[in-house]
């Protein structure tokens, strides 16, 4: 295992392991030095390693020359969305999102609110590795700013762009689970503020997380407890950054992650149909969804960045990731759960109909994932290995390089790529019925072995 | 030519100049020692005006946070506040953020321990150790405390001198003070606390902002505008500061200032007037001190030369006051550290018991006058120069605390070895300028020549 990850993501690690102050002040006179100075956005989730963070943050951006505004808890869409149209030359999220409790990160936010791109991350990582950083003067300081009502503007956004008269009308009864993050506060106000009545569970920022903070299935079983027990509409988890969405329906059943994005794409493309950005490893659903309006979907390698740049070049109808990352370039081109959120809401109250009957209606697939855990030393000669390997095994199949190694047939796929956030290669099958998935994912073990 | 020095690690603290070597990854570092040598307890911190002081402040916090140190963050307080706030606080220790009197480019971190003083020698040379071992005490993220704002410290602080000190007694016409803060740290506290105290007051130079208006070494020649400001106002007596508030310099009643020395002897003088008892100074401290302490039938004990020797034979030996020659003074009742508050209160309600205005208070007093010079020496040399030269004066006079201090029946001779440059420092005071002139020209023509036949051999 090792416990920092600089990529394109940012960096992440261990806190007090990996991540330490020293790491995140040159990381932050990095990214000063690199933005040249002016203001900075620094919000963070309400991990309690955030206060290390933070400071050392500011204390490496005020040595650079910038002028911080600390947004304290705040969602990191939030944040971003705060950016578009601000003069301020980027921002810092400190989140690890869905990593444990005792991880923290540093994100990287260029002025308009998109995370770097490959070729900005590369740059920024020149500057780290130089260590050659802007050095203000004494008499050239900036002070810290604290931001009042950090994420307001961005619940206003959302309820402008949705239906929020029909929402209201329909006085939704919602579950949600903040595990103790940065929506903690605001998405139950943006909830209330549409008229629903609202079940809170983990809204208590600085708590200790009651479980893992990805929204997966397993991390939503109190929450399935919870819409079943009162009978909510629905169920909505967040995690901790605010970036993922996870979604209970009406029955008490957790959305399998996978199953979010082509739900929203169907609901997309019945509305105002266009083009799909997600990436390599998403389920082929997506597509099937896309398919139905006569919508192009564009593939792109693994990580919102990659995802959100496609999204905004190809000026996309909406894109996502399976791992329950959703963006609509309606509100912003980011990953947004606040807006999923609404966007799903927006939907129920328009049709009239309940969330697990939408679900139901949902083109899916059957998907197998492994995870190959290895030393970090072998994993890009097991890669290399399982590239050649493939090419031998599967001579006529479509085979994409571009993140990991991924073979795709008519109706299933196998897909294989080293992790950005742990020692493990990632495999993932998808296929028809669930044995022929099984199969796959055996198969694609067998290409790293 | 020496490239010229912008960071300096010593006993002192770490001190460096800002946008050069001040780094926030050196800070970082040095707060995680801190941190590493306190363990997961409570910390104060404070800072001064200075530009630099947020970016510090903030790497400070990274780094104390992640040792697991629940900091109380004062923000921009007087260093001696944040000594008080360490014991008032029960705290494990405190940073002080400051340069104290050096330029507004400057920075560095003062290290306090549990009783409200500064690390000692060994002491500062452990966290030294622990800095360049580089291996820091790490809590997991989940043990991490955000830092609490505490605004109630300076209020405690001036609440506590009046305690120990009392109100100025209220017959009478009120006495007016101006206060020089030179936009430092002083500037938060000055104004609210002579209020209380009883005075009417009129402050120059009080706006928290770090953009020093003259020099912020309280010496004579850096206070024109307090001087002006002093019989502008028809005032009683004028204060400066320098900019953490820990140094005093008093200008009297007729615009003048009446020389650094003179801020302990006028506290000393009080005190001792109202409880007899033992007061400890460092032995470059002006003998005026001597003589009024004697006039005062009490016990007078010297150290060596640095602000934590004074304080811990003040601990030792109980001592009722002490303090530096530079206008430190040091009030155990309130604070185990040089405070211009504390020496505020005791000059005024020395004033304020006397029928005399200040300048003939001092006029009064001894004089006594000081001259400095140095004397280069390659520093193989230095020990087998002082030891030559203790032989050769008579046992009962030499002093060898710090250093070596010999007595004449003209005044007093002090040398010692520079820690930065390869010189020995002369220190002569006798009852007049050109005595003093003379007596160390003459001292220094002697270690020269020892030091000629020693680089012969």
């Amino acid at each position: 295992m090792n416990p920092l990850k600089i990529s394109i993501t940012g960096v992440r690690g261990v806190v007090g392991e990996t991540l330490t102050p020293h790491l995140v002040v040159q990381f932050a006179q990095a990214f000063g030095s690199y933005i040249g100075g002016g203001r900075v956005f620094v919000c963070n989730d309400a991990r309690h390693s955030a206060a290390m963070v933070r400071s050392a943050a500011l204390s490496g951006l005020l040595s650079t020359g910038c002028e911080p505004v600390d947004f304290g808890v705040c969602p990191t869409p939030g944040m971003q969305f705060a950016l578009i149209g601000s003069r301020a030359s980027g921002g810092i999220a400190i989140s690890a999102g869905h990593n444990p409790e005792d991880w923290n990160a540093l994100r990287f936010i260029r002025g308009d609110g998109m995370y770097f791109n490959s070729q900005e991350g590369d740059a920024l990582l020149d500057v780290f590795h130089a260590g050659n950083f802007t050095k203000t003067a004494w008499d050239e300081f900036k002070k810290v700013h604290i931001k009042r009502d950090p994420f307001g503007a961005h619940l206003k956004k959302i309820r402008s762009v949705f239906d929020s008269d029909r929402i209201k009308k329909r006085k939704f009864h919602i579950a949600v689970d903040t595990c103790n993050g940065a929506c903690s506060e605001a998405a139950p106000r943006l909830l209330e503020s549409l008229g629903c009545k609202v079940t809170v569970i983990h809204d208590q920022p600085g708590s200790p997380f009651p479980h893992d903070p990805e929204p997966t299935r397993r991390n939503m079983q109190t929450l399935c407890a919870v819409v079943k027990a009162a009978g909510c509409d629905a169920g909505f988890m967040f995690d901790t950054a605010g970036d993922r969405l996870g979604v209970v329906t009406d029955r008490g059943e957790a959305l399998f992650e996978e199953h979010l994005l082509p739900l929203c794409v169907m609901l997309q493309m019945q509305e105002t149909p266009g083009t799909v950005v997600t990436n390599l490893s998403t389920t082929r659903a997506v597509d099937d969804a896309a398919r139905a309006a006569g919508a192009q979907v564009i593939r792109t390698p693994i990580g919102q960045a990659y995802v959100a740049e496609a999204a905004f070049k190809n000026r996309a109808v909406i894109a996502g990731e399976g791992s329950g990352g959703i963006i609509l370039p309606a509100v912003q081109n980011n990953n947004d759960s606040l807006a999923a959120m609404a966007f799903l809401l927006h939907h129920l109250a328009r049709r009239r109909v309940k969330i697990s009957t939408l679900a139901d209606k949902t083109p899916r697939y059957e998907m197998r994932k492994h995870k190959a855990a290895m030393d970090f030393t072998r994993i890009y000669s097991s890669m290399q290995n399982a590239r050649q390997a493939a090419a031998r095994e599967f001579p006529d199949t479509r085979i994409v390089l571009d993140d990991g190694v991924k073979l795709e047939w008519r109706d299933a796929w196998l897909h294989l790529r080293p992790s950005n956030t742990e020692s493990v290669i990632r495999i993932i099958a998808e296929a028809r019925t669930a044995a022929c998935a099984e199969n796959l994912l055996q198969a694609g073990i067998n290409l790293i072995s | 030519m020496k490239p010229v020095q912008t960071l300096k690690i010593s006993i002192s603290g770490v001190r460096g100049v800002v946008g050069d070597s001040l780094t926030p990854d050196l800070l970082v570092r040095f707060a995680q020692s801190f941190g590493t040598y306190m363990g997961p307890r409570t910390v104060v911190i404070g800072r001064d005006t200075r530009t630099s002081g947020e970016m510090v402040k903030h790497a400070v916090l990274g780094g104390l946070i992640s040792s697991g140190c629940k900091v109380v963050d004062l923000d921009i307080v007087p260093v001696p506040t944040v000594q008080f706030m360490v014991r008032n606080l029960r705290a494990a220790g405190g940073i002080a953020i400051t340069a104290s009197h050096n330029p507004a480019q400057w920075n560095a971190l003062k290290f306090i321990r549990g009783d409200g003083c500064f690390l000692n020698h060994y002491q500062a040379r452990e966290l030294i150790d622990i800095y360049h071992q580089g291996e820091y005490r790490t809590v997991p993220g989940r043990q991490m405390c955000e830092p609490r704002r505490n605004a109630r410290a300076v209020t405690l602080h001036a609440n506590a001198i009046i305690e120990k000190i009392g109100k100025l007694p209220a017959r009478g016409k009120k006495l007016v003070a101006v206060v020089d803060s030179v936009n430092g740290a002083g500037s938060v506290m000055a104004a609210p606390f002579l209020e209380s105290l009883g005075c009417k007051v009129v402050t120059i130079n009080s706006k928290p902002d770090g953009i020093f208006p003259r020099p912020p070494e309280p010496l004579p020649q850096n206070l024109t505008d307090l001087c002006h400001a002093v019989r502008r106002h028809n005032a009683d007596i004028g204060f400066a500061q320098d900019a953490d508030a820990d140094r005093l310099a008093v200008v009297s009643e007729k615009g003048l200032p009446i020389g650094e020395d003179f801020t302990l002897a006028l506290a000393v003088d009080f005190v001792l007037s109202r409880e007899k008892g033992t007061v400890v100074v460092n032995l470059a401290t002006s003998h005026v001190i001597d003589d009024i302490v004697k006039r005062r039938k009490c016990r007078l004990l010297k150290s060596k030369i640095g602000e934590i020797n004074v304080t811990e034979l003040m601990m030792h030996e109980n001592a009722v006051i002490g303090g530096e020659g530079n206008g430190g003074v040091i009030y155990p009742a309130v604070n185990m550290g040089r405070d211009s508050f504390t020496g505020m209160a005791l000059i005024l309600h020395l004033l304020a018991q006397s029928a005399r205005p200040v300048s003939q208070i001092v006029a009064r007093m001894p004089r006594y006058a000081m001259h400095k010079a140095a004397v280069p020496c390659p520093q193989e040399l230095v020990v087998e120069v002082m030891d030559r030269l203790a032989r050769e004066v008579s046992g009962k006079n030499v002093d060898r605390t710090d250093g070596l201090k010999i007595q004449t029946p003209k005044g007093w001779i002090l040398m010692r070895a520079s820690n930065t440059e390869p010189i020995l420092r002369v220190v002569a005071e006798a009852g007049d300028p050109e005595s003093a002139a003379a007596l160390n020209a003459g001292f220094r023509e002697k270690v020269e020549s020892l030091i000629r036949s020693a680089a012969a051999r």
